[in-house]
């Protein structure tokens, strides 16, 4: 239908969503989109960026603390430091457009914290994984999927947004969860 | 009735080709296009994929860049 409608490259996935082996994602097309307008200017994007960022390092910090296997704390530390570099890349990014530069405590007080990365909160994400993890295994699964989720809603935010410059950011941070995504799928082949 | 659009062939892509396009192209560039049931799309999709459902489609074509490459499942 596709091709006869000037669309000039269609694939079509061979075997669906069967034979995706990759990480997937779950929920309603506007599932996390309400955190987002569609009206936001290119700061207001990378506040609400960072307060996903916190959220779900925050969610690592609590798991890492409710752990029993060292391993299992130590992982889920790094993964927590992880969040903290893309928190420090959007922070950065805030000051290189914003007119006013702002200390990160000032940048910080500016954020509210309504939900982890990908737009689903604690409870969600622990009642679709489970909270009893105890392989390393299972923690990068569960790393990995709440970045596929959040994948996911970035992208989706990309077709709501209407500012230029706010899908451009939208789109970079997507870009930068594709490749933290990678790389854990690379730590979870070392295992 | 134009007919050609039911007889345009289109590639298929096997999981690894997918998987590689998709990390090899930013995700404005390309449209991922999901035409199964909400149902199915809620409980598992590719990420980034948009949903249409089959019997929408040719109502809301409208709403996809035919100058991206569309991957389709």
């Amino acid at each position: 239908m596709l091709s006869g409608k000037g669309f000039q490259k269609v694939f079509n996935v061979s075997g669906g969503i069967k034979a995706w082996h990759a990480k997937t994602a779950i929920g309603p097309q506007d599932l996390g989109l309400d955190l987002f307008t569609g009206k936001e200017e290119p700061l207001d994007v990378l506040k609400v960026a960072y307060s996903l960022e916190q959220g779900l390092r925050e969610f690592y910090l609590q798991m890492g603390k409710e752990a029993e296997n060292p391993k299992i704390e130590d992982l889920f530390a790094k993964l927590s430091e992880i969040e903290v570099k893309h928190q420090m890349s959007i922070y950065i990014a805030y000051n290189d457009i914003s007119t006013k530069e702002v200390s990160k405590d000032e940048f910080e007080k500016m954020v509210e914290i309504k939900a982890l990365e990908g737009g689903l909160s604690t409870r969600e994400y622990l009642e679709l994984f489970g909270s009893d993890l105890d392989s390393e295994t299972q923690v990068i699964s569960l790393a990995m999927s709440i970045e596929a989720q959040a994948l996911d809603l970035y992208q989706r935010l990309s077709l709501k947004v209407g500012n230029r410059q706010s899908r451009d950011i939208i789109n970079k941070i997507a870009k930068e969860e594709k490749a933290h995504l990678a790389s854990l799928g690379k730590l979870m082949d070392s295992l | 009735m134009k007919w050609m659009q039911f007889f345009t062939p289109a590639k298929s892509l096997d999981f690894n080709e997918t998987e590689k396009f998709i990390a090899n192209h930013p995700g404005d560039e390309i449209t991922i296009l999901d035409v199964r049931q909400l149902s199915e799309y809620k409980e598992s999709h590719i990420p980034g994929a948009n949903l249409i459902p089959l019997p929408q489609l040719s109502d809301r074509l409208g709403e996809l860049d035919p100058q991206k490459p569309v991957l389709v499942y």
